[in-house]
């Protein structure tokens, strides 16, 4: 084999690829092209991640879905819950930046994996602070309705049909939908979030593990 | 004062190209993909262009940012593989050889080093550059002792491709 590995070393050194040489101006124009890279991907997916559930928030309806925690009874303590949420995300944003300044081309290879790998947990792990947010605010919306004395004010476009169902009943359907709304909502997005980023990092983690573990 | 590095860095990369093609063959297997590569590898080289300050060769400076744009950074696009396409890229790397048995052995030693995942390609590539362990554990980020094993395993492994 050394043999053969010499002999094709020789060959590949003597060699011009036959594939067309590129000329100055064709060159000069690469320069200006957008990258596609995978660090550029993940720049991307990482701001839409920490910005999108906030500009939810700025759609109409979802502000008129807001009045619900009003008529439970629950808003003071969501605005602390978000204020804290607020806080959380900043720090996890200042975070990604610091991680994502790091990541450099010239770095070796086992490096500049490790760095892209860590940059993307941080994001990670914001999804996942986020996805338990929501759980908390779901568990609080339950909370909310199981001790709110007359639930039926919460819906008075509903009160007429309404009238003739207990409040017992009324309750913990009311509490179950919430329950179930909310275990649904957070495994979709945790689904989204993490086959985006499973399918953008296959080949990297391979490759980083292959570095990884070579034990001698 | 922009122009004048524009200006540098195309000359410089023009006139080593042929560095860049090769890591392009290695890693892709359709004319379309090598194009892809390339450019991708170009546009890293040309923004990490201002940290290279002529302490190594330009050549030197360009195994590492080439490697790793193909390694890690590069994300294939999804497209059907040309089976056509990809023979005639082995195929079309025609050395001058004399020796019909020669040029055999290093078509299918061609074809065996395709085989080889990234990190392996990585390797092997810069061996066939004449780089030294050093250079190679360097650029890859392992130690050395690592890289002579690994390479001594990727002999084992280009060994088993040929004599199934």
């Amino acid at each position: 084999m050394t043999d053969e590995l010499e002999l094709l070393k020789r060959d590949w050194q003597k060699k011009e690829f036959d594939v067309p040489k590129l000329s100055y101006d064709e060159i000069h124009k690469m320069i200006w092209k957008k990258s596609s890279s995978i660090v550029k991907w993940i720049l991307i997916i990482s701001i839409l991640e920490f910005t999108v559930p906030h500009l939810l928030y700025l759609l109409p309806s979802m502000r008129e879905g807001m009045e619900i925690y009003d008529k439970i009874g629950i808003s003071k303590y969501l605005l602390f819950l978000s204020g804290f949420t607020y806080l959380v995300a900043f720090y996890f944003i200042f975070q990604f930046y610091k991680r994502f300044k790091e990541i450099s081309v010239l770095d070796n290879s086992k490096n500049l994996m490790k760095k892209i790998i860590k940059t993307r947990k941080t994001v990670k792990h914001y999804v996942i602070f986020s996805l338990s947010m929501i759980m908390v605010t779901i568990i609080m919306m339950i909370i909310g309705v199981y001790l709110n004395d007359n639930i039926t004010l919460a819906f008075p476009e509903l009160k007429d049909s309404l009238e003739n169902i207990s409040q017992e009943k009324l309750k913990v359907t009311i509490m179950l939908s919430i329950g179930i709304f909310g275990v649904i909502l957070t495994l979709a997005m945790g689904g989204i979030y993490f086959l985006l980023y499973g399918l953008l990092l296959r080949k990297l983690k391979q490759n980083y593990s292959e570095l990884r573990h070579l034990a001698v | 004062m922009n122009k004048d590095l524009e200006h540098k860095f195309v000359t410089e990369l023009q006139d080593n190209q042929n560095i860049v093609h090769k890591v392009c063959t290695l890693y892709t297997n359709d004319r379309d993909s090598h194009n892809d590569l390339f450019q991708e590898i170009t546009i890293q080289l040309w923004k990490a262009y201002p940290k290279f300050r002529g302490e190594a060769k330009f050549s030197t400076w360009m195994y590492r940012v080439a490697l790793n744009t193909a390694i890690t950074l590069y994300r294939k696009r999804k497209r059907r593989i040309d089976t056509a396409d990809y023979e005639s890229i082995i195929f079309k790397i025609k050395a001058e050889v004399y020796d019909e048995t020669e040029e055999l052995q290093l078509k299918l030693m061609y074809k065996a080093v395709k085989q080889l995942n990234d990190v392996d390609k990585a390797l092997v590539f810069l061996y066939l550059e004449d780089k030294n362990y050093a250079e190679i554990s360097e650029t890859l980020g392992i130690t050395e002792v690592n890289a002579r094993v690994k390479m001594n395993r990727i002999k084992t492994k280009l060994r088993t491709i040929l004599n199934p």
